[in-house]
Parts: C-alpha cells; structure tokens; sequence
C-alpha cells in the first residue's frame, strides 16, 4: 500500500485549498435582478422539478447504495458507495461507466462518473429540505452560491441528466421534465435572487 | 482510425473504422486473444473484465478509443504456466473451474483486487467480486481468492528479499 | 470382478475395426459399441424393461483411442465437457485400464467423423455412469492388443511382460505403447480381457485434479465462442421479441449498404446478416425491419393461469392403496414455480463452413447427432459429409440440447462461400432460451394416529421437459404417458406410507420449455419436501425421524435413509432457531442418486442468507469424489439462484427480463460460506452425480425459513412476505 501516504498528502492539500479558498472574498457576477417572489418560486419549482426527477435523484441516494431506472431501483449486483463515492477498491464506477455514454451497451457514463457525497443524499427529502441541504456549505462540499450556479449549469455529470443515452433495451432514458436551457436559466435567476427557499 | 495501445507488455496498433467498437472485440478479433469472454455485452456479468492501466475494466462496454497509450492486461499476459499468477496458482490449488467461461473475468477481477486490497476479508470479496458464475463455483473461488491473497504476499516478500 | 474372459456379448469382436493413416503412428479405431443408456432405463419405475439401443453409428467404426509418437493416448469422448467433469472422469477411467499415467491421456471430444459420437446427447447426468463399463472394457483390450504386438517385436511371452506408464517391459527390454502400434496393419482381436480389481486402480476414486485445469485458467481458446475458421466472416440472425412471432417479411433496405455488410439472406423462417465484422453484423441487424405476424400479448398471470393443475391432460405416474375420498378431511398445500431460464454465461454460437457438398460445424453442443442431421437436411447434404467438431461448452445445463442455430450459420455459410460465425446475444438468449417450465403442485397428505402420513397425493402440472423433444423419441413418450423430465422428483418416496398417488397433468406452453438440470426434480422436490416438512410440524415430530419413519425398505430406500441419517449427523442437525439461525431438511432421490441437504438460514434485513449447507449423497461407487463435491457445490449455488431469486416474465407478449441483473442470479455474497459433502457409496458402480444435488436445496431452505419465522412460503423464488 505504497499508495496510502500520498493520498494523505493530497487530501490535506485538498483541505487547505478548500480552507483558503472558502476564506477568500469572493464578489458574486450575479447582481440582484428585479423579480416579483411569485417568479422566484416559479424558478426554484423548475429547478425542483429537475432535482427530484430520477436522473438527478438516483445518483443523490440517501442509502449508499445508487439507484437506476425510472422507477429507481437499487443498482444491479449490489453496487454501493464505498468510501469515496466511487463504489469499491477494485470494482467501482469506473469498471463500467466511461466518460460517455455506451451505445453499444447501454452503459451510461460521464466525466467523473460518481455517487454525490452522503452529505448531499437528497432521496426521501421533501423539496424545502433538499435546496436547505443544497445551501448548507457544511454539506454540500463547501459550496458558495457562485460555486453551486457553476456546479448546476456547467458541471458535465449534472447536465448528462439531458444526455442520459440509451439502456441495455435500447431505449431511452427519461429526460427531466424541464429543458436544459430552462433549469440553467432557473437556477441562475433563483440564486440571483437570493435563493430563498419557499416556507410552504 | 489507429489506436496504440501496450497490451500484455506489447506494443499494439490496431486500423479499425469505428472507434467506439468494444475493446473486447478488438483484443479477441482483431488481437487474437479469445481468453477474454463475451457473455452479456450489457457490462452486466463481467466475463470480459480485463485490466487497464491496472484496474479492472468490462471490455464489452469499454470504446477501444479510450485505450489509446493505456496498457491493457488480459488473462493471457497474467500469467502463464511456468510463471502463473497468484490467482491462476490459487484457482489451480484450489480446482475451482466447472465449465470455466467465467473464470478468466473472475481471476482478472480478483487480481485487481488483491492490488487494491492485499489481504481482502469476505466482504471485501462480496463488494468486488461482483461477477456472475453459471456453474456456483463461488465456494470455491472464495477459499482460491483467500488462497491468491497469500499466495501474493509470500510472492511480494519473496520479491523484495531478491531485490 | 467377474472374469470376462469369454464374454463378448456386450462387445461383439466382429465390429471391432482398425483404420490407420490419420497421421498418427498406429491410429486405433474400435468398433462401435453399444452401450445402454441408464436415462432411458431410469425414465419411470416401470420404463426398466425398456431396452434403447442407439439409434445410429452401431455399424460404423468409432474411434476412440489414437496412440501416438510421443506415446500418448487421445480419447475421442464422445460425450460432452460442459464443466461436469466427464472428461476428467473418463481419463481417470481409460489411464487405469490402459495402464498409463494421467499425464498421458489426452481427452478431445469426437468429431462426428470420427464416429465415436453419442446419438442420444450428453445430459441427465449419465456420462461417466453410462461410460463405467464400457470405456473401461475399450481400455483394457487396447492395452491387451497393445501387449500382443509388443510381445511379437520383444519376442518374448504375454506373461512375461508388464505395463506402467504405457511402457511395456520384460527381461529389462522395454518397448513404448508407441512403438508397440507403429507399423501395425493386422492388428489381433482379443476378447474383452477382465478389468482390472477396483482396489487396484490407481487414479479412479481418487481426487485427481480435472484434466481441462489449465486450459481453464489460462485462457485457452477452447469454447465454440473461440472457434475460428479462416476467412470467416460474421453473422447476425434477427429474431422476434414476442411470443409466438412468425416471420411475414423482411426490409433490408437500410442494412444493405451500411458498412461491411457482405450479404443479407432472408430465407423463409429467418433473416441473416453476414459482415466482416461482429460489430458490423449486429448494427446491420438493428437496422433491418421485420414484420412479424402472429404474436399475442401475453402475460404472466395468462401463463400461470394455464399452468394450473385440472389443465391438460392427466397421468397417473405412482399408485399405491386407496386415493382419498370426497367426504376425507385432508391438510392440502399449493406451490408455484416460476419460469427459469438457463442464463447461461457462454452464448450459443457457432462457425459453419459449408464448401460444395461438405459442411464442418464449429460448435457448443449438447446434441452432436441430432444437430448433425439438422444442417445436413436444411442443406440437402449427406450426413457422412457434415462433420460436427464440438468444443467445450460453457455451461451447458440443457440449454445445448436444441442447437439448431447451426442450421442457420450453414445457410449463411453457403449463400457468401466463406465460413459464418455467428452467436446468440444476450437478449435472445433470455427470449429464446428452451425454458425450465412453470409448475403448479397442489399435495394432500392425512397424519393416521400415531402421527405419520396415512396418505399423501401429489398432483402436479408442467410444460413440456421431454415430450417431443428430439432427445425422446414420440412412442416412448407416448408409451409412458408422461413427460419424463417434467415427473422427475414428482414421485413419492416415503413408499412406506399405506395409501399415495402422484398424478402428472402436462399443459403445452406456447413458448418453448425444455430440460434446465435436473428436470422437474427441482420445483417437485421443493413442493413435497416443503409438504412433508410442514406435516412433521402438524405431527409434532422431528423432520428428521418423520422422513425415515415412512421409508420403505428396497435397495433404493435404504440409500435414501442412510444419507438422511448422514447429512442430519454431519450437520448436528436440531429444530430450534439460536443466535437467529435455523435449520432446513430436505431429501431427494433423483436417477437413482439419493440425496439429503441441511440448509442454515438466517434473515438479514428481510432476506433469506444461506450461511452453512450440509449435503449427503450416494452417487455409488465415486470415479473421481473431489469432482462429485464440486458438483455438489455448484448445484447448492446454482439451486439458491433459482429458489432465491431467479423469474422470468412475460409482459405484452414478450419474456422478460433479457440481462443479468434484472434476471437476479445468486452471486458471490449470496452463496454459502460453508459446503460441507458427505459421499456415500450404496453401490459398487457410478450413478448419476451433476443433477441430484438440486433436489433438496429448495425445501431445505424454505423449512429454514419455516422454522424461522413461522411463515411456509409456498412459491418460488422464496420471499419474504412480511418485515421479520
């Protein structure tokens, strides 16, 4: 395990940046826009929409073990989290899921293809409790607001939720019921307005 | 399009017009190696896991285009008879194969594992080997994969003493 | 051993034949041979007197020995290695007689122009049984002939010479089994020798590694998925996701011009693609739009629904006493097995090379004859001029017992000149596979006053397993009256008790269902070993002591109770649950093998976990005990894959699931941890082994469970009907 030192060194290093970087002033690119609270909850339902259907949820579980399918089934052959949200030491994501999806297969696959941290399980949550866990810096890998705009609209294995390719029938995956375009503008314009999460 | 990739140590390039053909088909029809196993195509049963750049990989659902400059191992560059593996000397010792076409998917599973994990308890051994054997030889392969576990310590001990 | 000295009616010395000039030194062919078939003996009780000869090749030479330079000794089996074990077997058979060491044997299986090819199929688990007398009786006169020519070139008496390691020596002269046979042309006759005493053997009844071991383990290319031939091309056949489909016609016009396509052939019952590639093939295949006719929408409740007991036609297949009356009160239990599929992991595949009026067939098989015949039909060939080359099959499990895929890579061979490769993929596999049928069993059992069964009925219903199947021919069916593989495990065998009948109802599927190992045994054992479980419970006895206390007494039924008692002590077996666990019993005969499980179940966040099964069996006499444990094992784990968690489906006409996963098979994690084999031998010869082991495990778990949490599930795959 010639291995594990390194991996110490890194994690620290990932630590201390994350530290630094979290501590660093940052000015938001988003001013305030001019919004009626009635739209600013029609953006946060859009991006709810899209948080809580299949291709967003399967992969936010809240019990270590991802899900697949419409109807969200436990991953075939016992598949599960594993220490670093990659699956196991030896069979993990990446034994079968690529960079992109397999055609051929039916293998679906994204850059960084992974499990979202425990701290982001969102499966069993109602709507308020996930965009509080959304926000939540301790939970969501210390994410600023700016940083979750990037993450949402930019991220490659978040969008692959619109690019979800075929399964091993041949058939397509279900798409989020809210365009891509839509739920990049949602999110933008719900932060933007200072993500408030409805009471109800 | 000529992808080159290391493949049990040697150096292979391959002129094949779809680059997303599986590198399963590429190493049996096109290399030659049948000892790496069709049996889903789905990535489902794991009869074509086979090693790139060291870790475990289904070939069936693995694009040859993503093996450009990798270095891939299948069950032939393993191992050999006069110089077998830990694993093919513990499947030997401990006669694990019925009908054997899922063996070399299991034996390049679990030789990955042992690189992971040297001495794997049985629920490391549940979590990783996630193949599927027709015939039930999974008693058997638990004690040979405990049996490889050893086997390659000794080896690694053995190793470092020549050095 | 009974000298054999003078007793040439089971080898006639007239049909012995030698045929040299295959390029080896003194090729040796020897006549047919016709050795009896214990399935077809064994089918029913009362099929006994039947005498099946093969059908075919009882006058042609076969051969089963070559000797060659380096002086070792190919046999041409002609059964099948699918993983059993029989070549192993057969090597530890033949090395002992020809006295030779084990390095020496060379198993290959036989082509079918070498003759030595088994008409029936190698399946029901009679190989190394079927092959126990006369393999070793071939042995032994070629070792005798070998003897003779050499005591000829030694110029020294038979007596005087001995034999190890295929070197015959005398007076310090020595002289290998090789040079013996080289240039040879009349070679003398013997009668069949006496064999040799079985204490004297040196590898039969030993745990010899199996003989394919290495070939396994490092990869060789030895499966009919591995075959090549050269300047083969590749073919891709579209098949119909629905039942019942029947082809109407065939657009091409999209495949015709994708790349690499060489030529698509659409015949009447099937459309082919051939294409340089495999990959090439396949999208060519998506690409090509059949219309189908004739497909319905069936579903699983319609097939369970018809699969009822009251369906179909009705055979009484056991009777004894009186049946029960209208007015007589009875514990009655219905169970239900589901639709199974093979699964297994090497796909039917096959090269075909069709050249003007010849034909050689690459192929995973369980079925050489029959397939050779097939292909030379389609194709208006001679039989003699198809040549069938098996390879080891990677699992065979009856699936291989209808290959008629070869059929269709020869039409593709033919219509491009060139060889076809062509397989299965993984979805027709599932759709397309010849299926374990669905059962339907509903038992009647009444306790007398002291507590044991006064009477016991089991009426059962199944798709076809033999019934008109190429293997059975019609009028044995017909004379039987029952399907032979769907009665398997259907009998009562606690033949002690005064009254009990078992009654056969056989219902045709509308999709095709077939032999999956062992038969019925599986889904019957588990709904009469459950029964008589839960009557053990009602009398307030011991499994254990309620089973031997109805046993009879015949030959057989002592063996069934000797490995009761055994795999109840091997266990330590007790009824009462500690630390969570419980334990199962259950007992099967099956081809003449008894065999009796103990299951040790927990449950684990709602699912049944199979830690610990004892097994005890009597295969007889045990020509190779570390193999018959491996089959043991590999039946206790595949037996957990389908009473856990195997179920195929049908949803709108289609069978489904179609991949691994969604059709769940038992895996590492859920296979025991420990398998403990006890092997009896109550015979002096080999009975079936590859088969029996399935029997109990269903039973034997569901009792677990019974005793566990008092619920008697009733329906395979087992589950759980509430949060224990």
């Amino acid at each position: 395990m010639k291995s594990k030192p390194f991996c110490v060194v890194l994690v620290l290093s990932v630590f201390g940046y994350l530290f630094v970087w979290a501590n660093t002033p940052k000015i938001s690119k988003y001013g305030p826009v001019e919004l009626t609270s009635k739209s600013s909850n029609q953006d946060y339902d859009k991006m709810m929409d899209v948080l809580t259907h299949q291709r967003c949820m399967n992969c936010h579980p809240s019990d270590d073990i991802p899900k697949q399918g419409d109807e969200s089934h436990p991953h075939y052959f016992g598949m599960a989290r594993g220490e670093d949200d990659h699956g196991f030491e030896a069979t993990n994501c990446n034994t079968c899921h690529q960079s992109e999806n397999n055609l051929n297969s039916g293998v679906p696959g994204a850059p960084h293809w992974a499990l979202a941290p425990a701290s982001m399980a969102w499966e069993g949550l109602t709507r308020k409790e996930i965009a509080e866990r959304l926000l939540d810096m301790t939970m969501n890998g210390n994410r600023s607001h700016e940083d979750l705009v990037k993450h949402m609209t930019e991220d490659d294995l978040v969008l692959w939720a619109w690019e979800p390719g075929i399964d091993a029938n041949g058939k397509q995956r279900s798409l989020p019921p809210v365009s891509k375009e839509e739920f990049k503008e949602a999110v933008e314009n719900w932060f933007a307005n200072g993500a408030i999460i409805p009471s109800k | 399009m000529e992808i080159s990739m290391t493949v049990n140590g040697m150096h292979k390039t391959v002129s094949i017009a779809d680059e997303n053909t599986p590198l399963l088909w590429v190493v049996r029809d096109t290399l030659g190696l049948k000892g790496t196993k069709f049996g889903c195509g789905k990535a489902a049963c794991g009869a074509c896991t086979l090693h790139v750049d060291g870790e475990a990989v289904r070939s069936c659902s693995y694009p040859v285009k993503f093996a450009e400059g990798k270095d891939v191992t299948t069950i032939e560059g393993l191992g050999d008879r006069e110089n077998p593996h830990p694993v093919q000397q513990a499947w030997i010792d401990e006669v694990v194969p019925q009908c054997g076409y899922c063996q070399p998917g299991f034996m390049m599973a679990t030789a990955a594992l042992l690189n992971k994990v040297s001495k794997p308890t049985d629920e490391d051994i549940d979590n990783n080997i996630i193949n599927v054997c027709r015939c039930g030889t999974y008693y058997r392969m638990r004690k040979a994969i405990h049996k490889a576990a050893e086997l390659h310590s000794k080896k690694e001990i053995y190793e470092s003493k020549e050095l | 051993m009974a000298d054999k000295g003078n007793d040439s009616k089971k080898t006639s010395r007239r049909k012995f034949l030698i045929k040299g000039g295959l390029g080896t030194v003194g090729v040796v062919a020897i006549g047919a041979y016709i050795f009896r078939n214990p399935i077809r003996r064994e089918l029913l009780g009362f099929a006994n007197s039947l005498e099946a000869p093969y059908t075919d090749n009882t006058d042609k030479p076969m051969m089963w020995f070559e000797v060659t330079k380096i002086n070792e000794i190919l046999l041409h089996s002609p059964k099948m290695e699918m993983g059993q074990g029989t070549f192993t077997g057969i090597a530890q058979m033949a090395a002992d007689e020809l006295s030779v060491s084990m390095d020496q044997i060379k198993v290959v299986h036989a082509a079918s122009s070498t003759g030595n090819v088994d008409s029936f199929a190698t399946g029901g688990s009679t190989s190394i049984s079927g092959l126990w007398e006369p393999l070793r009786e071939l042995a032994a006169m070629l070792r005798v002939m070998l003897i003779k020519e050499a005591a000829r070139k030694m110029n020294v008496g038979i007596d005087e010479l001995s034999v190890e390691n295929g070197i015959i020596s005398a007076k310090g002269k020595s002289l290998t089994y090789a040079l013996a046979a080289e240039g040879v042309e009349n070679w003398e006759i013997p009668d069949v020798p006496a064999l040799k005493d079985i204490k004297d053997y040196k590898f039969i009844g030993k745990p010899v590694p199996r003989v394919d071991l290495d070939a396994k383990v490092y990869g060789n290319p030895i499966f009919g998925m591995d075959a090549e031939m050269p300047g083969m091309l590749y073919g891709a056949v579209v098949r119909p996701s629905k039942i019942g489909s029947t082809f109407v016609s065939a657009d091409i016009s999209a495949a015709e011009h994708m790349p690499g396509v060489v030529k698509i052939i659409v015949e009447d019952d099937f459309v082919g693609v051939v294409a340089n590639s495999m990959m090439e093939a396949e999208h060519a295949k998506n690409a090509i739009n059949v219309t189908w006719g004739n497909y319905g929408d069936l579903d699983t409740a319609a097939i369970k629904n018809m699969m009822t007991v009251g369906n179909g036609n009705s055979t009484t297949i056991q009777k004894n006493g009186n049946a029960f009356g209208e007015d007589d009160d009875f514990e009655i239990l219905e169970f239900r097995s589901p639709i199974g599929a093979h699964a297994q992991i090497e796909p039917n595949g096959v090269v075909a090379s069709v050249d003007g009026d010849s034909a050689t067939i690459k192929i995973s098989t369980q079925v050489v004859s029959i397939t050779r015949k097939e292909v030379a039909k389609r194709l208006g060939l001679d039989t003699e001029k198809v040549n069938i080359v098996p390879t080891y099959l990677g699992g065979g499990f009856g699936r291989r017992l209808h290959t008629p895929h070869a059929v269709q890579a020869a039409v593709m061979s033919k219509a491009v000149g060139k060889p076809v490769k062509y397989f299965f993929s993984r979805k027709e596999e599932f759709q397309h596979d010849m299926f374990r049928p669905p059962t339907h069993h509903i038992i009647k059992g009444k306790l007398n006053s002291e507590g044991f069964l006064d009477t016991l009925e089991h009426e059962f219903v199944s798709g076809d397993v033999a019934t008109d199947s190429a293997l059975i021919p019609n009028f044995l069916t017909n004379f039987l009256g029952a399907d032979v593989g769907a009665i398997r495990g259907g009998f009562i065998q606690y033949t002690a008790i005064p009254n009990f009948r078992a009654v056969y109802w056989h219902v045709v599927l509308p999709f095709a269902t077939s032999w999956w190992r062992s038969l019925g045994l599986l889904a019957n054992t588990f709904a009469m070993e459950s029964f008589i479980d839960e009557m053990a419970i009602k009398a307030k006895k011991n499994a254990v002591e309620f089973r031997i206390g109805q046993i009879g007494e015949s030959p057989i039924d002592v063996r069934l109770k000797n490995v009761i008692k055994a795999a109840a002590k091997k266990a330590n077996y007790h009824e009462e649950v500690i630390n969570g666990r419980a334990m199962g019993f259950a007992a099967s005969i099956d081809a003449n093998t008894p065999c009796a499980q103990v299951a040790e179940v927990s449950i684990v966040d709602n699912e049944i976990v199979v830690h610990k099964v004892t097994v005890a069996m009597d295969p007889g006499l045990a020509v190779n005990p570390d193999q018959i444990r491996a089959q043991c094992e590999g039946c206790v784990i595949m037996g957990i894959s389908a009473v856990l968690y195997e179920e195929m489906f049908v949803e709108n006409g289609e069978l489904t699931p179609t991949i691994y996963g969604p059709y769940q098979m038992a895996l590492m994690k859920n296979a025991p941890k420990e398998i403990d084999v006890v092997l009896l031998q109550g015979k002096d010869t080999p009975g079936a082994v590859g088969e029996p082991p399935l029997g109990p495990i269903g039973a034997a778990i569901a009792n677990a469970v019974r005793r566990l949490t008092g619920e008697r599930l009733t329906e395979l795959p087992l589950k759980l009907s509430k949060t224990v």
